[in-house]
């Protein structure tokens, strides 16, 4: 019966805001003229009547610090009559009425009424509103000022932004939105980063917040974006401030705003900078005699070398002479090199009162660190907003990408296991591709000429146009109709001599794939104040539909390496062909209600259905509620002799958002598939089908996530000192978990609306003026965050996950193992023999002390991978013209499983480095580090060596700038500021030599870069 | 007619997905179930889970350096978290799933009634093919005749009993029903399970009646003894007369079982046959010799047991030297001053040769001493007699895992030596005796067949078993045949020193996968194995 009513209720919503805005649209484009004609008549009175003798006014507007304004604007009062001061503040207006009132407005600044009372002069001086207040935030279907909002709402303008060079958005606000853990990906060119807001909800699927890009969806890459085309970042974090966008909303919404035109004088901004990067902090392998002494002590150990004179019976001859010439090998050195990367962007906004348009042309080139490992980026925008009447507005946001990378895959891995024996070249300089007459390829194989290319080339356009009608006072109406186009190809060759195809025949694959997602949506808003009482009505219909198509073929055997990929009907064998279809579609209905009573008691409702085509037919609508309220306290009367506080608001919400964990990937949860097998009779292909492990669940929901928020918001000492401290407490349940199904039964798992997860965290923010005179400035902003997440319930009831590494009361992410405490010693030798170990070999921890080691009873939770707290510390210097930025990220607590650690091969075989001066147990060193080396393997518990403390603190952004004075700058070029910066120059780490910010993988090594770039302004 | 059209908007489309309700409804969508029902077979057989099961843990084998279940080889420590077992576990049950649903959904196929008995039997022998795998491994394990539907989260402990009261109904109705012969190399055909019915009927204890089925095979099946032991393992010679079932690989990678996003997303790691590599000694590192495809990539995995090698009478069995390689030949650009490319540059033997002999050789020799403890444990498990049977000349580079070859699951000499073993049981040692010559006849050097003849009172079920390592060493049967026989813990303890101490009697059941464990909700009634954790 409820979901009988859940079901009827929104589809009568939405199908009511459907036909009542269609109506509206009808009328707006039928009866302008006469709307509009009503606006003229109201004005026309008011000239009549007050209409006396015309009266020239001019003046000087100024800051509080006595500085001069320009481009105030100065009305009079009640009617359109006005005009904008000059670059020295002046202004000069033609009033018919000398017992008017002239109205001061100007952005960031409270406005200035002033009485003309017959004047001719007016001077004023406009006081900075206080800015935190007076911000307009960016909430899901609308805006709303900071002082308003009911919800916790991260807010990041567009200078913060632009202020150190990133070539990600996401990545130059690690740190700075409390509440997300924002880390790169790797340091591969153009890899992204990864976000979570407030931790990880979802065990199985994303934890991926949605963004929303100029009231879009947006499906593509966030590094398409262009950083300095940003206006802001507004980050939605709790479920008042989510709910609003339903199933889509519980791992947070990200909405950016892209910059606008501007009316007045068309200004040119000009962002440049290049910058060289490399590798920050990589362990090194063992060189030389390290990697020779290795390999003896390994057969030592296995009694089979004594000294130098059975080298022979472990060295094969080439090595022998290797060793005997002093021929060793560094392929590190040979594959690292120096990157760089360049971003040029122009940014040109323009307008008129009625056409406002923001141009940008960004062009971004990226070199990795290894050769062919590179990206270009061509993006350009165009955003245009046209009031073509009083009622009447419409306007288009557009950006078109172009991406072109080329993927080098990773040859650290072969790196870091061939042996550094021998020379990697033979005197031609062409490379040895099995060097030493080893089974090793070589790591520099793939750097032959024409022998690999895997190249990506992809386009991303997202385009919005909208509608925007305001047929009378306080209503909106506004049909947005958006399309994110993305098309991508990757081709890839990789010849016979190459490190993945490793001898066997030249592979060559080409893959195809489109998405065009399409999103329809309209807003009606309505705003009504009766006295003191403040309303704000929503109403949302909105339909998306995404489609992606992918066809994919591979071949191998090309006649002419030169073809790479193009070509492959002369493949010779292998040759596979593939085509893929996904659509889902999304309806659904949302409301808001914001009622405030004096700007002293704020009251926020919303609600969304959503209908998907992804659930079955018992579960397809689904309801997300929410409520927060709000007390100013500093609007009480009785606040207003706390001088020193100028501003608290205390916020509470409740709401409930969903989750859909998988995404796109896996559009048809609910289906049972079949998926193929090859087979055949004798060489006669006989194509199989056979169940999917993976069985589909008809009564498959959402991921649902309960936040309960509560936040204050508080300005201090002026607004000298301003912050934001949110706890939350948000209990997911209903997670889509693919539940192991015994294996007897034939089928592998399932998806199933089951377990739950805990997140509970504290956020805060705190941005203070520490110095501010006349020539320094210097700002702080700290911001802290603190998340506990846990898993509450999981399938396997009653017992752990320990397969998917799921246990009750932990986060995601644990490892769980055995526990080393040590080496054997040989005066440990008969303690080591009961668990069948000799010295030298790994001591681990007998958990439950019954003599033997199992992985029931002696495997534990060693830690997890989620830091127990990360925060920034933001610096800003102003110092004249100078200014100096140092911005300090730490992420404190987790642990990494760093595969470099557990690179080195503790038989000693050939082909096989090791970490450089490892400090492995001997006879004669009797250390608990590593193992001893032992050339016939049967070596345990190796995986307990590369567990480790992945804390770190960095200094992730130093830059310094100078603004280069006026004077010299002309009145051509209006700004010039000059400016160095460094990422990740330093770092605090128990690390030596690897970047816990990797996370544990030995590809691709994080970066540090220095670059120099120029803003100018025209 | 919106609630009408948003009806249809949320309606999930999905043309590239297909549904067993679309596919399995006609003969030709039903044939691809068939064709997937055998698939499962190439999970164990030809890859390194089924060895480290079927071969490893006996008297013949124990761990090389490279060997990564030395838990299953030596049974140090093995438990439910074991991926070999879990993986076949799970491919075997999935399997038999796929047996079931096409066994249930046969009649809704729209075959003719000849086409739907033969591909009935098919799918029933499969079944049973799975099912004794799985009975044999893991005994009183869960059970059933039927698709599993929906979401099941249960399993239940059936009697070994009833396995086998399936497995006999089934194997009978596919004798009855399957053709002599086939077109489709790698299908079964009438004789194939029959061939496997006498091998359950032996596991059974049901002597008379595996005499019979044996006999059936040998008189009527067509199948003939090569002369050659050694040509048994030709890849150009593959499907030969005495082969009565193998599981078939295509030199066309493509057909083959590795993991592919697009062609098999839920393949094998390595696809193909991956013998070749498990076996051969570490030779690369040897003075002369670099890596090549003849000679093979040297996973080292398994080293035979002293024991296995003193099996042999090289004297006069030809099976020695057709199964094991001894002798590496110089192929490198950088050798030892004296030693030529074609010179032997490795020489492997299970003799002792003194040490003064070997120092006067360019090339490198491993024999017993330097290879064995006295003990008979492994010394040296780098460098090893290489058991050569699965070795793959033909593959197309020299890091190539998957091999086209095929592997043999019943050779013709099985039904000799099921025949022989049910008369030794029966008592009937000449007759024992006559199909053990059989055998030992074609397996003797040219002109040695009198020296390879035994006699009825040789016929001791010891010698029986041990007439099977020397004919069938390596090819995936052994920890069967000495399970059956119970002689598994016996023969560890006597003949294989690396395993004698680990060794148990709960052994003789694997222990259940413990994702299994975890994941069924009735856990009161389905738990581990005895003697695992």
């Amino acid at each position: 019966m409820t979901q009988d009513y859940k079901r009827e209720i929104p589809a009568n919503l939405r199908g009511w805001i459907l036909k009542l805005s269609m109506l509206l649209l009808i009328c707006s484009t039928l009866c302008p003229i006469e709307l509009h004609a009503t606006n003229i008549v109201k004005n026309k009175p008011s000239r009549q009547s007050t209409a006396k003798a015309d009266l020239n006014i001019t003046g000087t507007v100024k800051d509080a610090e006595g500085q001069t304004l320009p481009g105030v604007s100065v009305s009079l009062k009640g009617t359109t009559t006005g005009v904008t001061t000059d670059a020295n503040g002046h202004y000069s207006l033609k009033v018919p009425d000398q017992g008017g009132v002239l109205v001061f407005s100007f952005i960031g600044y409270t406005t200035v009424e002033e009485v003309i009372n017959g004047r001719s002069t007016i001077n004023t001086v406009m006081k900075e509103e206080s800015k935190a207040l007076s911000e307009v935030v960016v909430i899901g279907y609308g805006t709303v000022k900071k002082r308003d909002l009911t919800g916790s709402v991260a807010s990041i303008k567009g200078e913060e932004i632009g202020k150190v060079p990133a070539q990600n958005i996401m990545e130059s606000l690690q740190g700075k939105i409390p509440g997300a853990d924002i880390t790169r990906n790797s340091g591969q060119t153009g890899s992204g980063v990864s976000i979570t807001l407030r931790g990880n909800r979802s065990i199985g699927g994303t934890n991926s917040p949605l963004f929303i890009v100029d009231g879009a969806i947006y499906f593509g890459n966030i590094a398409d974006l262009v950083p300095s085309d940003i206006a802001s970042v507004d980050v939605l974090k709790d479920a008042s401030s989510t709910a609003i966008y339903g199933s889509r909303g519980a791992n947070g919404v990200i909405i950016i705003t892209t910059k606008k035109g501007v009316a007045g004088k068309a200004t040119i901004d000009v962002n440049s900078y290049y910058g060289i990067s490399k590798a920050s902090l990589y362990p090194k392998v063992a060189t030389g005699l390290d990697a020779v002494t290795l390999r003896r002590e390994a057969y030592r150990t296995a009694g089979k070398w004594a000294s130098v004179a059975d080298d022979p019976k472990i060295f094969n001859n080439a090595e022998l002479a290797d060793i005997a010439g002093d021929i060793y090998t560094n392929y590190q050195d040979l594959l690292l090199h120096r990157g760089n990367q360049e971003d040029h962007h122009i940014g040109l906004s323009s307008g008129s009162e009625k056409t406002k348009v923001y141009t940008a042309l960004d062009y971004y080139r990226e070199e990795g660190l290894f050769t062919m490992d590179n990206i270009t980026r061509y993006s350009g925008r165009v955003n245009v907003d046209h009031t073509i009447n009083s009622i009447l507005k419409a306007g288009m946001q557009a950006q078109i990408t172009y991406n072109n990378q080329n993927v080098r895959a990773d040859p650290l891995n072969q790196a870091n296991k061939i042996s550094p024996l021998g020379a990697a070249f033979n005197p031609d300089g062409s490379i040895i591709l099995y060097p030493n007459g080893g089974s090793s390829i070589n790591p520099l194989a793939d750097e032959q000429p024409g022998v690999f290319a895997n190249n990506v080339t992809g386009n991303n356009t997202l385009a919005t146009t909208y509608l925007e009608l305001t047929p009378i006072k306080g209503l909106s109406i506004r049909s947005n109709f958006s399309v994110n186009f993305q098309n991508s190809r990757n081709g890839i060759y990789q010849g016979a001599n190459t490190i993945a195809r490793n001898g066997a025949v030249a592979r060559s694959n080409f893959n195809m794939s489109t998405a065009t997602n399409v999103l329809w949506e309209n807003i009606i808003s309505y705003h009504k104040e009766i006295g003191a009482h403040t309303f704000d009505l929503t109403g949302v219909s909105s339909y998306q539909n995404r489609l992606t198509e992918a066809s994919g073929e591979q071949g191998d055997g090309q006649l002419l390496a030169s073809q790479i990929y193009y070509g492959l009907q002369g493949a010779t064998s292998g040759i596979v062909a593939s085509s893929g279809y996904i659509k889902e579609t999304l309806v659904s209905g949302a409301g808001r209600i914001n009622y405030g009573y004096k700007g002293r008691y704020l009251l926020t409702l919303t609600g969304r259905s959503d209908g998907s085509s992804k659930l079955g037919d018992s579960h397809k609508w689904t309801f997300f509620p929410s409520a927060a309220a709000a007390w100013h306290v500093t609007e009480e009367s009785f606040m207003k002799n706390v001088k020193q506080l100028d501003d608290l608001k205390l916020r509470v919400s409740y709401g409930v958002s969903g989750n859909d964990p998988y995404g796109s990937q896996n559009a048809y949860p609910i289906q049972s598939l079949l998926t193929n097998v090859p087979f055949s009779y004798g060489e006669t292909s006989a194509p199989g089908y056979t169940f999917n492990p993976v069985v589909g669940n008809p009564d498959l929901s959402w991921e649902k996530s309960a936040t309960l928020d509560i936040g204050v918001d508080f300005g201090l000492f002026n607004n000298r000192v301003s912050g934001t401290i949110d706890v939350y407490d948000t209990h997911t349940s209903d997670l889509l978990l693919p539940r192991i199904l015994p294996l007897s039964t034939g089928h592998g798992s399932t998806l199933q609306n089951i377990g739950k997860t805990n997140n509970k965290g504290i956020e805060i923010s705190l941005s203070t003026v520490n110095v501010k005179s006349k020539d320094w400035k210097w700002s702080s902003t700290l911001t802290f965050t603190a998340n506990k997440e846990k898993i509450t319930q999981l399938v396997t009831e009653g017992v752990n996950d320990i397969a998917s590494g799921y246990f009750v009361g932990q986060p995601v992410g644990v490892f769980y193992d055995y526990q080393k405490i040590g080496i054997w010693q040989t005066s440990e030798a008969a303690q080591a023999a009961v668990y069948g170990q000799t010295p030298g070999t790994i001591k681990v921890m007998d958990q439950n002390g019954d003599g033997k080691i199992d992985a029931v009873n002696d495997r534990v939770i060693l830690g997890n991978s989620k830091p127990k707290w990360s925060g920034g510390f933001d610096n800003t210097v102003k110092y004249k013209n100078w200014d100096l930025n140092v911005y300090v990220y730490a992420r404190i607590g987790q642990m990494i499983n760093a595969n470099s650690l557990g690179f080195n091969n503790y038989q000693g075989t050939t082909g096989n480095a090791w970490a450089a001066s490892l400090d492995y147990w001997t006879p004669e060193n009797p250390t608990n580090a590593y193992p001893r080396p032992n050339s016939n393997g049967g070596l345990q518990y190796i995986s307990t060596l590369t567990y480790t403390d992945g804390s770190f603190a960095r200094i992730r952004d130093i830059s310094l700038g100078y603004t280069i004075p006026k004077k010299f700058t002309g009145t051509f070029l209006k700004g010039l500021r000059v400016y160095a910066n460094g990422k990740n120059l330093f770092t605090y780490t128990k690390l030596k030599d690897y970047d816990p910010e990797r996370g544990g993988s030995e590809n691709y090594p994080m970066t540090k870069i220095v670059l120099v770039g120029v803003n100018a302004s025209f | 007619m919106l609630s009408t059209s948003c009806k249809k908007a949320l309606t999930p489309y999905n043309p590239a997905g297909l549904t067993a309700e679309a596919v399995f409804t006609t003969p030709a969508g039903f044939e691809t179930l068939v064709n997937a029902a055998y698939s499962y077979e190439r999970w164990w057989y030809g890859k390194e889970e089924g060895y480290s099961m079927s071969e490893m843990g006996t008297d013949i084998w124990t761990s090389g350096s490279g060997d990564v279940f030395p838990d299953l080889n030596r049974y140090v420590n093995l438990q439910g978290s074991n991926s070999a077992v879990t993986l076949m576990w799970q491919q075997l049950y999935a399997g038999v799933n796929l047996c079931n649903a096409g066994i249930a959904r046969i009649d809704g196929a729209g075959y003719s009634a000849t086409q739907r008995n033969t591909r009935l039997a098919e799918l029933q022998f499969l079944r049973a093919f799975y099912y004794w795998h799985i009975v044999e491994t893991w005994g009183n394990v869960h059970f059933t005749t039927e698709e599993s539907l929906g979401i099941v989260t249960t399993a239940n402990r059936t009697p070994v009993e009833v396995f086998y009261a399936q497995i006999i109904k089934d194997l009978q109705f596919a004798v009855s029903n399957l053709p002599p012969t086939t077109s489709d190399y790698g299908r079964v055909t009438k004789y194939a399970a029959e061939a496997f019915l006498s091998r359950v009927y032996l596991t059974r204890g049901l002597n008379k009646e595996s005499i019979n089925a044996a006999n059936d095979v040998i008189k009527n099946g067509g199948y003939t003894l090569l002369t050659n032991y050694a040509d048994l393992w030709n890849m150009a010679n593959m499907q030969n007369k005495e082969v009565i079932y193998a599981v078939n690989y295509s030199a066309n990678l493509a057909l083959d079982d590795a993991k592919d996003a697009i062609l098999y997303p839920f393949g094998a790691a390595r696809g193909g046959n991956n013998g070749h590599l498990e076996f051969i000694m570490k030779y690369d590192d040897q003075p002369g010799m670099l890596r090549d495809i003849a000679n093979g990539r040297p996973f080292n995995r398994y080293m035979p047991t002293l024991f296995l090698l003193n099996l042999f009478n090289d004297a006069d069995d030809a099976r020695y030297d057709g199964s094991f390689k001894n002798v590496w030949i110089a192929n490198s650009t950088s050798r030892p001053a004296g030693m030529n490319i074609g010179d032997t540059a490795v020489f492997v033997t299970k003799n002792t040769v003194p040490l003064a002999t070997q120092a006067t050789k360019v090339y490198r020799t491993y024999d017993r001493v330097k290879m064995y403890r006295t003990d008979g444990s492994a010394l040296d498990n780098l460098h090893y007699p290489t058991l050569s049977k699965f070795l793959d000349p033909t593959r197309p580079d020299i890091n190539q895992v998957a091999s086209a070859r095929d592997v043999f699951v019943i050779r013709l000499p099985e039904m000799y030596l099921n025949a022989a073993e049910a008369e030794q049981k029966l008592g009937n040692l000449d007759s024992a005796a006559y199909y053990v010559n059989i055998v030992r006849a074609r397996a003797a050097k040219p002109g040695h067949t009198t020296q390879m003849r035994v006699t009825s009172a040789q016929m001791t079920l010891d010698f029986i078993l041990d007439e099977r390592a020397r004919e069938f060493a390596g090819e995936q049967i052994r920890w069967f045949d000495l399970k059956r026989n119970n002689k598994l813990v016996d023969r560890i303890k006597a003949d294989n020193p690396d395993a004698a101490n680990n060794i148990q009697a709960f052994h003789l059941l694997r222990p259940i996968p413990q994702t299994q464990l975890d994941a069924v909700t009735n856990r009161d009634q389905f738990k581990q194995n005895p003697g695992y954790q």
